[in-house]
């Protein structure tokens, strides 16, 4: 691989770009390939069997060739709403799981850069903050501030955005009471159901680092059953 | 939807080389039966064997650095590498898993 090469598909990464590496086995070309586009020389002929790799977001060798495909997807975005002391141990550990985190807080004092340094720290009500990102099904919502006022707003956003993991913070009587919140205000059992809460698998932690692990447990473990 | 949970590999990989190494990236391209790393894992080697990230359990890393030392000491450009039960080199290095994996290894030139 040319570090020219190397240095292009850092620069693909940082920006978020979807994109895929092809690679000659054979004679050790490589080239990026950007999706709807057409691949050059060599791997041009290859065209049908790359996007397939691509739309099946997998790797490999494409068959009776020694083209090798590697596609590099959007990082699954994740929306954590409250910037509490948990919030910086889930930031740690999405960190190297590919997770691209954003996070709500109207409470100044929480949403500050410097507790959270590098991520994208929305200081606003879930309403006005929601407008600034684009989510989709391919979004999880994790809520951590248990106050109705913030949480609520967002669980309700997500619900109806269908987010594909809604997990929400607070003892089983804090979840029966949002539960109530959410039937009154027009969402049926199977949506309030699909809520996670409380959040995480049992792991038996109570520190902050130990619900944080087991958040981000129960997200992976959902987003692999996607 | 797969994340790609080595991402960094790459970065480290520029970072050694702005650091003057010698920089040789092998990737996982190929598995059959169960095997520890999916197709895409990365693991970057220096001219000094020096390592970071893996292509198995660490059942064949070991091997993995020794071909890419080779690669820089002759100074191809790349190779493909097989580990199979049925290779003696694999027996030696102990592919425990009882998979078979195709590992890619390249320089970075």
């Amino acid at each position: 691989m040319k570090l020219k090469t190397l240095e292009e598909i850092l620069k693909k990464k940082s920006s978020k770009t979807e994109f895929a590496i092809l690679t000659n086995l054979e004679n050790g070309n490589s080239e990026i390939y950007i999706p709807g586009t057409s691949p050059e020389g060599e791997f041009s002929k290859y065209i049908n069997e790359i996007e397939k790799f691509f739309k099946s977001k997998k790797n490999g060798v494409i068959e009776n060739s020694e083209i090798f495909v590697e596609t590099y997807i959007k990082p699954i975005k994740v929306i954590i709403v409250g910037a509490v002391h948990i919030a910086q141990y889930l930031v740690d550990f999405a960190k190297s799981l590919n997770f691209e985190i954003s996070i709500i807080d109207p409470r100044g004092y929480f949403a500050s850069e410097q507790r959270f340094p590098d991520i994208k720290v929305i200081n606003k009500w879930p309403k006005e903050a929601f407008e600034e990102i684009e989510t989709n099904s391919n979004t999880a919502l994790i809520a951590l501030t248990h106050d109705p006022k913030i949480d609520d707003p967002a669980l309700q956003f997500a619900l109806k955005n269908k987010f594909y993991y809604i997990g929400a913070l607070g003892s089983k009587k804090t979840h029966e009471n949002r539960c109530q919140r959410l039937s009154e205000a027009g969402f049926t059992n199977d949506e309030i159901n699909s809520i996670h809460g409380p959040i995480g698998i049992k792991l038996g932690g109570k520190s902050a680092p130990e619900i944080a692990l087991s958040i981000i447990a129960q997200l992976v473990s959902e987003t692999y059953k996607k | 939807m797969k994340n790609s949970f080595d991402e960094k590999i790459l970065d480290e990989a520029q970072d050694w080389i702005k650091a003057n190494q010698k920089v040789v990236l092998a990737t996982v391209i190929q598995t059959w039966g169960s095997s520890p790393r999916q197709v895409g894992s990365r693991m970057i080697v220096n001219e000094k064997g020096d390592f970071s990230g893996s292509v198995s359990g660490g059942c064949v890393e070991s091997a993995v650095v020794s071909e890419c030392l080779s690669l820089i000491k002759d100074n191809k450009p790349c190779k493909k590498i097989e580990f199979k039960v049925s290779n003696e080199s694999a027996w030696e290095v102990g592919l425990a898993c009882g998979g078979e994996i195709a590992v890619y290894i390249e320089q970075i030139h």
